[in-house]
């Protein structure tokens, strides 16, 4: 028995633990006291790690499909496959009509090796991952308005703040560590304000629940501004000094009275300034966001209206502040940071500046693309259109996360070549020609950056099962197979340092440093050797914040009189993304039924619908059965779906209209109809699956 | 020390008997020494690659080391096993529990069983010596179980059949209106044995004490969810006690003990299905 | 009990290495004390400050453990291959729960074949560390007897070791070691007084306990709790006396293994049955059951003490902030 440090590899919060390792598997883990985040403590996800990446149904092999059958194959024979049907492709159609999708849940190292494989290898500019589907508009807004588009400060700024005020997280059941934190705070004095449409344990807990219509943050927001001008609660001196464009923000708001804004939004007018007077009169006030902000049509200005209200009230660039998108996945930060964006390379340098590109070229020995490729959704459209041929994919997965399930599966299947680089035979994995056995956290070297913009560091703990691979070695592999000869490193670290050489924001970080306890939070170069906790402390990136004027934009979709519920989606404690790895665990799944449709009690009294009755559940672009759960932590009209289960995928439902600046899709608010199913009867399930994919070696 | 490993059980056969439950014969290799099931034991059914389960026995392992059971399909484990054809090799563990008290000399003995609840009061009925009373309680005639065994009980022992839904729709009898009945008109047993979901169990054990019988007359075969039998793995806690040790026949009036000493209510909601 | 002086327990540690594996606690570099394997003599023995982040509970009963294989119609018991091991510097509140689970797994093979083989050396403690009460739960902070097979005492200038079994005494063959002065019992003894006067009355979780006892809680107190519970199953991993486990089936190259995995009281499938009744249905009734298993009366008397131990890990792992001493001063107030 040796435990080894790690970094939990679940949501973004970036949790240590020590990996528990016995006979070559990891058992268990503890958590990992001390650490600047977790502090000795872990969810139910952490705590069931072990099981995440048991060997039992991992892939040990390459698979290649033949006549819709999955077959073991060697390493030679799969990557000549992908090589050639890659250059196939980009002859057929050219760079254009190829790209990757690159892991969220995979390292730095990994996701430095997916772009430049794309962009140096492929020689195109579709690189995306799926930011696209959680923050995008985090990226795009706050870049906008503060021009970083991260965490402006950290967890810990948390214990310092005197009111936090939570929006569209659900903090306590899927960025569990920083819940906890915002509940010791709560005891210690500080106000806690959640604002949600969903009745979540961390709202029943606050001070305060501002209990929001679905979709009208803005409405919301822009009220408060109201609010807070006509009181004159705003931070004048913050405002004259580091912001830009005041005037109009102020005309802008002026006719938005809190009445209007109360019938907008469904909050209480009185709820409304005991919002706007304790948020702008806070000494320090922490703002967390989640995917109830992002995933929207109005994405990108949601997260602008947030930025506005901390601007206005000077609550940004000192402890105990800050405007806090909580990042979904483990290394969705690390990915961005990694330029795994079609618009921009490590480090955030702008595909679009011509500067950059010869950077690039330069170190890369590889003419650039010439401008932004594709995001995952404009690759998925393409192929639909025929332009896009062949993709790789690695360890994300589209057919349960991504909105409009059919659509996807449509176009995957309308691909020529299709390569996924997996842990095991994921649902979007079914879908490709080649499989590829990729390694877990624990069986490489690497590091994750958190949604506080710290990087650290994992060990490999133990060896990867049969011949499974890190993701950046089969980059290269693939790399040198196609007859690009910058992608031999022989080690994690030398993956780090190649590319904290090209991206500034990284350039005084490395493996040897990333050895000291807690990792280095990013800028850390040489104006900022050890890092940097706070950012915005003196200026904006940009000089000046901008105050940009945003609208209240309704949801594409609103219940009607076919589709009459609003439905959101949520993610529940026990289980993370698509369920590939949560589900493993014998307890975390007898937690919860695979599916389910939260409604409130009143709707269900209404459609005669009983605790665990079968209910179909139908929207314009599919439908799927699952069982009611009766609950008042949605409100009368919403109904709300988990989306880790490929047995009811809400993802069959939602819909794909597009945030137009970051094509972020609408998954937070759809119109569906509910058909309860005669009591006694079981949900039917039906998986989007190809015919014929199995593998019956698994 | 005890053997967690599961002894091979072979699937003999099995016939329908009851919607969505069937009637299983198995035999087991016996082992010298071997203590003899009594009625109300369990025993743990392991289906390779799936697990195992707790299940009673209708008639206990005879000389041979067969026995049978009836089981009903609720779940992953049982839609496995009614795959199974007769042949099939299965694991065994047991006997474990502690079955229903003997019915001392003369005693007259009153069981009160709900849906599947029948099946481990089957053994006391089949070998009860003295006066014998049967009250069984199922959702429609098609959810009764051990229609045989049942034939054979109507020529020796009074029976009563209730049904939530009589072959008309409505109701036909009522169990709890059968047990005042017997109570009334036969005065008070020696002992109730009661088997059947909680809340029934616990309305029977009301109504028994409601017509003057004394708590410590009345046993409920208690269901929890069991995974090692032996009282290590803590799942079938019913306050400081474990059922698959301690029970699962409880003595009501030790059963309330349990749970007022827990700070645990007896439960009260209903059973997301009727038996 | 035979007492003796020891200049350094680095001498005693690498004497015992020498034919068993041994296990200490050791600083990971990243602000954790964690149960390594010694691989280097020359590595220093440093007396734990705060308890370490796993109580000795995984060497005996594994958090992972197979059980038996299923193959071509067989099944195969798969008992642990025990080698000889010794724990080193466990404290007396650990020393006591293993005790707690010896008898709880009394007749479990798995259990006692990895328990035979472990040699226990036992570490008074000196201060008291952030959370823990063991003074108040009969549990420390000296070791106590019959748990442990040799302890050491760590006095201000110099080490006691005392040999508190026939296998403590066997092992100490070959160890040259002058007997300790007279008076170490009075000594330890106001050692230990001074521990429990730092860790001070405690009189929150006599209340609490009173009050869990006296059935004095009403349901929604425990159900404010259980709100706050996220069933992330911290308390009942890193508690030393937490024993439940659940079944998990793994394929393997021979067959199916039966492995059993560590299970909490805390999670809502925990009693779930098969046909969707749960006799522990709300977050409020399987807090009160945890802690009800710690300290209540009925259990008390079935295991001869306790659950609790007084170690306050807990208090450190719980994310809702509902450990023993958040727990017992909601439930003690009035």
């Amino acid at each position: 028995m040796q435990v080894i440090p790690s970094i939990c590899t679940f949501c973004g919060v970036g949790c240590g633990l020590g990996l528990r390792v016995e006979g070559g598997r990891v058992v268990g883990v503890e958590p990992q006291p001390g650490h600047p985040v977790s502090a000795g403590q872990l969810c139910a996800k952490g705590w069931a790690s072990g099981f995440a990446i048991d060997a039992g149904n991992r892939l040990r092999t390459p698979l290649i499909k033949e006549h819709g059958q999955f077959r073991e194959a060697g390493w030679d024979e799969a990557l000549a496959l992908v090589a050639s049907e890659f250059r196939a492709a980009l002859e057929a159609v050219g760079p254009d009509g190829v790209g990757v999708i690159s892991c969220a849940h995979a390292t730095n190292e990994d996701n430095y090796a997916a772009q430049k494989f794309a962009r140096a290898v492929l020689g195109t500019a579709n690189i995306d991952h799926c930011a696209r589907i959680c923050h995008s508009p985090s990226v795009a807004g706050l870049g906008r308005s503060l021009g970083s588009g991260a965490m402006t400060n950290s967890i810990a700024d948390i214990d310092e703040a005197e009111l936090i005020l939570v929006i569209g997280a659900d903090v306590s059941e899927n960025h569990a560590m920083i819940g906890a934190r915002m509940l010791r705070a709560q005891a210690r004095g500080a106000r806690l304000i959640v604002v949600d449409p969903r009745r979540t344990r961390l709202a029943r807990l606050a001070d305060q629940h501002v209990q929001l219509r679905v979709g009208s943050n803005i409405a919301l927001l822009n009220g408060l501004l109201h609010i807070i001008f006509a009181n004159g609660w705003e931070d004048r001196a913050f405002l004259a000094f580091r912001c830009a464009n005041e005037a109009a923000l102020r005309a802008h708001v002026r006719a938005l009275t809190p009445e209007l804004t109360s019938a907008q939004t469904g909050v209480p007018v009185l709820a409304l300034y005991e919002l706007a007077r304790a948020y702008s009169q806070a000494r320090r006030a922490f703002i967390a966001y989640g995917m109830g902000i992002t995933q929207f049509q109005s994405g990108t200005h949601n997260v602008i209206a947030v930025a506005n209200l901390a601007l206005a009230c000077g609550q940004l660039g000192r402890p105990g502040t800050g405007v806090n998108p909580l990042r979904g996945q483990n290394n969705v930060q690390g990915a961005c940071d990694m330029g795994c964006l079609p618009d921009v390379y490590p480090g955030y340098q702008k595909v679009s500046d011509p500067e950059v590109r010869e950077k690039f070229a330069r170190a890369w020995g590889v003419a650039q693309p010439p401008a932004p490729g594709l995001t995952s959704l404009g690759m998925s459209e393409a192929a639909l259109r025929g332009e896009f041929r062949a993709l790789m994919v690695l360890g994300e997965e589209l057919v349960v996360t991504d909105p409009d399930q059919h659509k996807l599966a449509r176009a995957l299947q309308a691909l020529d070549f299709l390569v996924v680089v997996e842990l095991t035979l994921s649902e979007t994995a079914r879908f490709a020609d080649v499989v590829l056995p990729a390694a877990s956290f624990a069986e490489k070297d690497g590091t994750f950056s958190n949604c506080e913009r710290r990087m650290q560091l994992l060990h490999k703990a133990i060896e990867p099962p049969g011949q499974a691979r890190a993701d950046w070695q089969i980059l290269a592999a693939l790399a040198e197979r196609m007859g690009y000869a910058g992608m031999r490193w022989a080690s994690a670290e030398e993956v780090f340092a190649e590319m904290a050489a090209l991206a500034p924001p990284f350039s005084a970080i490395s493996h040897a440093r990333l050895e000291q306890a807690g990792g280095l939070q990013w800028p850390c170069d040489e104006a900022h050797p050890d890092g940097t906790a706070i950012l915005h402390r003196h200026c904006f990136p940009r000089g000046r914040a901008q105050l940009i004027p945003v609208s209240q934009v309704e949801p594409d979709e609103c219940p009607d009189a076919d589709y009459p519920f609003c439905l959101t989606t949520q993610r529940l404690h026990f289980h993370y993304g698509g369920g590939a790895m949560t589900r493993k665990s014998p307890l975390l799944e007898r937690e919860i039924p695979a599916g389910l449709l939260f409604i409130h009690p009143q709707d269900a009294a209404r459609l005669g619908l009983g605790e665990a009755q079968g209910v179909r559940v139908a929207s314009r672009r599919g439908a799927l059965e699952t069982r009611a759960h009766l609950t008042d932590d949605v409100p009368p009209g919403t109904v709300s779906m988990p989306y880790h289960f490929r047995e009811a995928p809400c993802n069959r439902l939602t819909n794909s209209a597009q945030d137009p600046i970051s094509h972020m899709p609408e998954l937070k608010a759809c119109a569906v109809a509910l058909l309860p199913l005669p009591p006694g009867q079981a949900p039917r399930i039906e998986l989007e699956r190809p015919q014929e994919a199995e593998y019956a070696g698994l | 020390m005890i053997d967690l490993t599961p002894r091979p059980l072979r699937l003999l056969e099995f016939y329908e008997d009851g919607e969505a439950a069937r009637h299983f014969s198995f035999a087991v290799e016996p082992l010298a020494g071997e203590p003899a099931a009594q009625p109300g034991q369990f025993f743990m059914l392991a289906v390779p690659g799936v697990g195992e389960a707790a299940f009673t026995y209708v008639s206990p392992p005879d000389a041979e080391g067969r026995f049978s059971a009836l089981i009903r399909r609720t779940g992953t484990l049982t839609a496995a096993l009614f795959a199974l054809a007769p042949g099939a090799v299965l694991g065994y563990r047991g006997p474990f529990g502690r079955g229903w008290p003997a019915a001392g000399p003369g005693e007259r003995l009153l069981l009160v069983a709900g849906g599947c609840g029948l099946a481990p009061l089957a053994g006391v009925i089949d070998s009860a010596a003295g006066e014998l009373q049967l009250i069984y309680a199922a959702r429609n005639r098609a959810y009764q179980v051990l229609a045989r065994e049942r034939a054979r009980w109507h020529e020796r022992h009074a029976l009563v059949e209730t049904l939530d839904q009589g072959d008309d729709g409505r109701p036909q009898g009522h169990p709890l209106e059968a047990l005042a009945r017997v109570l009334d008109e036969d005065g008070l047993p020696a002992k109730v044995l009661c088997c059947g979901p909680e809340p029934l169990m616990l309305a029977v054990a009301r109504g028994c004490i409601d017509h003057g019988l004394p708590a410590s007359r009345i046993w409920l075969s208690l269901e929890r969810r069991m995974h090692c039998g032996v009282g290590l793995c803590g799942h079938c806690y019913i306050g400081s006690s474990y059922a698959c040790v301690d029970g699962p026949s409880y003595r009501y009036d030790e059963y309330l003990r349990l749970l007022a000493a827990s700070g645990q209510a007896a439960a009260t909601a209903l059973p997301p299905q009727p038996c | 009990m035979q007492a003796y002086e020891l200049d350094s327990p680095e001498r005693l540690r690498n004497h015992l290495a020498r034919e068993r594996l041994l296990y200490q606690p050791q600083a990971d570099g990243q602000g954790a004390l964690r149960w390594q394997r010694l691989d280097d003599p020359a590595q220093p023995f440093v007396v734990p400050a705060e308890p370490p982040v796993f109580s000795a509970k995984a060497f005996f009963f594994a958090e992972r453990e197979a059980l038996f294989r299923y193959e071509n119609g067989r099944f195969i018991a798969l008992v642990p291959e025990a080698r000889p091991q010794v724990l080193f510097g466990l404290a007396a509140c650990d020393l006591t729960a293993v005790a707690y689970q010896d008898r709880f797994f009394a007749v479990d093979p798995h259990y006692q074949a990895r328990r035979a083989a472990t040699l226990l050396v036992g570490l008074d403690c000196a201060h008291s560390c952030r959370h823990g009460f063991c003074a108040m739960m009969d549990s420390g902070p000296e070791v106590r007897a019959q748990t442990a097979d040799l302890i050491l005492c760590p006095l201000a200038q110099r080490w006691l070791l005392l040999v508190a079994s026939e296998r403590g005494a066997e092992v100490l063959a070959g160890l040259a070691l002058q007997p300790a002065p007279a008076d170490w019992a009075q000594q330890r003894d106001a050692q230990a007084l001074q521990v429990a006067v730092e860790q001070g009355e405690q009189e929150e979780i006599a209340l609490g306990c009173a009050a869990l006892n006296g059935e004095t809680v009403d349901s929604q107190a425990w159900e404010a709790l259980g709100l706050r519970c996220l069933g992330c199953s911290g308390c009942t991993s890193v508690c030393p006396t937490c024993s439940c486990f659940a079944p998990l089936q793994q394929p393997s190259a021979g067959g199916v293994v039966q492995e059993r995995v560590w299970d909490s009281c805390l999670y809502q499938g925990f009693q779930q049955e098969a046909s969707g009744h749960n006799p522990g249905a709300t977050p409020g009734q399987r807090v009160q059951r945890f802690w009800y298993h710690k300290f209540g009366e009925d259990f008390r008397q079935r295991f001869g003490r306790d659950g609790c131990v007084g170690c306050g890990r807990c208090d450190a792992v719980c994310p809702g902030g509902i450990g023993v001493h958040q727990v017992m001063k909601r439930i003690g107030e009035p």
